[in-house]
């Protein structure tokens, strides 16, 4: 029955004749492992075509719509990020191949006559395939693909004369949006694996022609390429299809960062295999990197077929191509670890990291709206609070040491490190001289010298610095913290007593309250304490310190961030709820 | 047995098993881009419709429906739609008539139960008529027409009159079958 179809259609086809040939190739010399690299990238080539054409499904190629649609895939659709996460690695494979099967090309001396023209396909192909990973870098529209893809763009321009109108062309005007994004599907989805498919059949056609290339003296006698090189051919294959999933599955999937926004900076740097070029570019002139480098390298491949005539050419290919490579592994090296050493990338990366949780999280939980997932993050307070907190307050404060998102500060630290501000340990702490005196709490102001840290703090002896928990509780009660549990009417009485020192628990006889108001009507020399750090209590000092309900006169350098309108109501609100937040510990 | 034929043996083994490797690895290699992709192509298919809970959503006034319970056609606003990421807010999502008979309200689905082309009111036979393939329903939603060609009469959906406001309970129903299920 089946031999019947088979022979109805080899009638019609001539099918058996050509599965025959392809089959029966001769492999000179005997099956090699060395002879795997190029159907290694035609499986991958394979993979991503059927793999992108299933992505294409889910995909939606602009501002709004690109980020989320991968976002769905990745966490709302079953299997998506393994989908996804093999078209990633997949991708990364077909890098590493190539460069196996260009050196085993070189090596070999097959790029020598008569297969000059095979080789320059193949250089060929791999400036499509460069290309394919550098336009896929960006379709997620995510913060390292958007910066990333930026750059290289920009160095489009860098061409003579016509350069700035190419970057127009592939850009979609003169800003990246929603037509950068359908110019780099168009190319990446289409365009792209087209000229691929070609590139492919034209390459393999020249590959049957010339025959395996094979150095004399022959290895073992001569075979056939089923089923000895096809078994080692599809071991390779399976090899690679092992490696991509094991990647896919350890990753769970390909990375996604926070959704693209010009106006949320992030360190740009592209995919792994292009660190060597922008390592370049911190040495050469872009024109140098984009223009004169490449044009140079790209001239000797087309040239190499006849450099390599002689044994000194041939072997100066070679050597070349040996010493391209090392080059780029040790700018990529450099690259990398530039990168290590460097705090600041270190905390824009974490910073991106929280970012993309945070989008994510708020996704899953209410769905996007149609203004897309960068309006989430814009408008949401946790990542409001901390940049409010990192462009006005970081300068002087710290949050944890760092400027609330997580970057060291340049500048000194000239005021407390409010992480945890308000809680019963923060102001246990405060409450104690030498704590009070340091760099975390009033060390870098004049309050430091003020009549609270000479004439109070420091007097204390043991038993009375005892107390000064019990005071700390009473003033956290009052802040209402939403991670801080609110005391008893009896407990609190019994404090306020503490407070007003009833019971002569101070030995030189005085109260706090004789300063610092608590609770009343009036107005004491020091600041009001009255509900110290409560939502209320923050936005009122925020807005302005020098009221005298405050700092009064005595207030230093701190700015009136709502009386001068330095800073809106409502992002005074947002700071003082994001302050208030969380204990210093998260 | 002969050492040749032993010989010839351990060959045939040898290249039986190298063909039965070679196959089986590349019918892996061969599938195995699909089959990663098959869990999310199948996902709509395996993800119940959210035919939960359906929400009140206000329409009108009572007032504002002729009391001799010719229908009116109204825009169903929804408070909330998903459509895959995207959740909207306060969007149209579908259209419906409603009828008054003294203080209740009939509500029927715009879209025609045969295969949900948009039906449309006829004032002059006061019926109902479907302008793709001539399903027509009076106008308390029954079929009218013998081998019509749609299989059940017009949807309808719950409805509730409360303080002079209609609200009813807007659903989407699977097409042409005799019974009416909500999709």
């Amino acid at each position: 029955m089946i031999k019947g179809i088979v022979n109805w259609i080899d009638d019609r086809s001539g099918i058996k004749g050509l599965v025959q040939e392809a089959l029966y190739e001769k492999v000179p010399g005997g099956a090699r492992w060395r002879y795997v690299w190029g159907s290694c990238l035609t499986f991958v080539f394979f993979t991503q075509v059927i793999t992108g054409t299933l992505l294409w499904m889910f995909y939606s190629p602009s501002t709004q719509t690109a980020w989320e649609s991968v976002y769905f895939l990745e966490y709302q659709v079953a299997g998506g990020w393994f989908l996804r996460g093999v078209h990633h690695y997949m991708a990364q494979a077909m890098i590493v191949l190539l460069v196996l099967h260009l050196m085993q090309v070189v090596i070999d001396g097959a790029y020598k006559a008569p297969r000059e023209l095979n080789f320059w396909f193949g250089i060929l192909m791999m400036g499509v395939t460069l290309a394919l990973s550098l336009t896929g870098y960006l379709l997620p529209w995510d913060q390292k693909g958007y910066w990333a893809t930026a750059v290289a763009t920009n160095l489009m321009a860098e061409v003579p004369l016509i350069g700035p109108m190419i970057q127009k062309v592939v850009v979609g005007g003169v800003e990246y949006g929603h037509h950068t994004l359908t110019r780099f599907f168009a190319l990446h989805a289409g365009i792209l694996p087209a000229s691929l498919i070609g590139l492919v059949v034209a390459h393999i056609y020249l590959f049957r022609r010339h025959g395996i290339h094979v150095k004399e003296p022959r290895p073992k006698k001569d075979s056939y390429f089923w089923p000895d090189q096809i078994l080692k051919d599809a071991v390779a294959c399976l090899a690679v299809l092992l490696a991509v999933v094991t990647l896919t599955i350890y990753f769970h999937g390909a990375p996604l960062g926070p959704p693209a926004d010009p106006s949320n900076e992030f360190p740009a740097r592209p995919e792994w295999y292009f660190l060597f070029l922008f390592q370049l570019l911190k040495y050469v002139p872009a024109f140098w990197g984009a223009v004169i480098i490449p044009v140079f390298l790209v001239l000797w491949m087309f040239l190499q077929p006849f450099i390599g005539k002689s044994k000194a050419g041939h072997k100066f290919n070679v050597g070349f191509w040996w010493a391209l490579i090392g080059g780029s592994v040790f700018l990529t090296f450099l690259a990398v670890s530039e990168d290590q050493a460097n705090v600041k990338h270190g905390a824009a990366i974490e910073e991106a990291k929280w970012q993309a949780d945070r989008v994510i999280e708020i996704a899953n939980a209410e769905g996007i709206p149609p203004m897309g997932a960068v309006s989430l993050l814009r408008e949401d307070p946790q990542n409001k609070g901390r940049r409010l907190f990192a462009a006005h307050c970081a300068s002087c404060h710290r949050y944890n040491g760092h400027d609330g998102r997580g970057y060291p500060v340049d500048d000194k630290q000239s005021a407390a490190d409010l992480a945890g501000f308000a809680s019963v340990e923060w102001i246990t702490e405060l409450l104690q001289y030498d704590h009070y005196v340091s760099d975390k709490y009033f060390g870098g102001t004049k309050f430091k010298d003020g009549t609270m840290a000479r004439k109070v703090l420091a007097k204390y002896t043991k038993e009375e610095n005892k107390l000064l928990p019990d005071i700390a509780r009473l003033l956290a009660d009052g802040a209402d913290l939403p991670y801080e549990k609110r005391l008893e009417k009896e407990e609190r009485d019994g404090l306020l007593s503490l407070y007003y020192n009833d019971d002569l628990h101070f030995e030189d006889g005085r109260a706090c309250i004789e300063c610092h108001d608590i609770d009343s009507e009036e107005e004491g020399s020091a600041p009001d304490l009255t509900g110290y750090g409560s939502k209320e209590w923050l936005i009122a000092f925020i807005d302005n310190p020098e009221d005298s309900r405050f700092y009064g006169k005595k207030n230093d350098r701190m700015p009136c961030y709502g009386r001068d309108d330095k800073l809106k109501p409502e992002d005074i609100e947002i700071l003082a709820d994001w302050i208030r937040a969380t204990p210093a510990s998260e | 047995m002969s050492e040749s034929s032993n010989n010839k043996k351990n060959k045939e083994d040898r290249r039986k098993f190298i063909v039965t490797t070679t196959i089986g690895a590349s019918a892996a290699c061969a599938l195995f881009p699909l089959a990663s992709g098959i869990p999310s192509l199948l996902d709509p298919a395996t993800k119940e419709s959210g035919n939960t809970e359906v929400p009140w959503t206000k329409i009108t006034k009572l007032a504002s429906l002729p009391k001799d319970g010719t229908p009116t056609k109204f825009e169903v606003i929804l408070a909330k739609v998903r459509d895959a990421w995207t959740t909207y807010t306060n969007i149209p999502a579908g259209a419906v008539y409603l009828a008054r008979s003294g203080d209740q309200v009939t509500a029927f689905n715009l879209k025609c139960p045969h295969l949900g082309c948009a039906v449309d009111y006829r004032k002059k036979s006061n019926d109902y008529f479907c302008p793709c393939h001539n399903s027509t329903f009076a106008i308390d939603g029954s079929v009218t027409t013998e081998n019509s060609p749609s299989p059940r009469g017009m949807d309808t959906m719950d409805t509730k009159v409360d303080k002079g406001v209609v609200w009813i309970r807007f659903q989407q129903f699977r097409p042409n079958i005799a019974e009416k299920v909500p999709v």
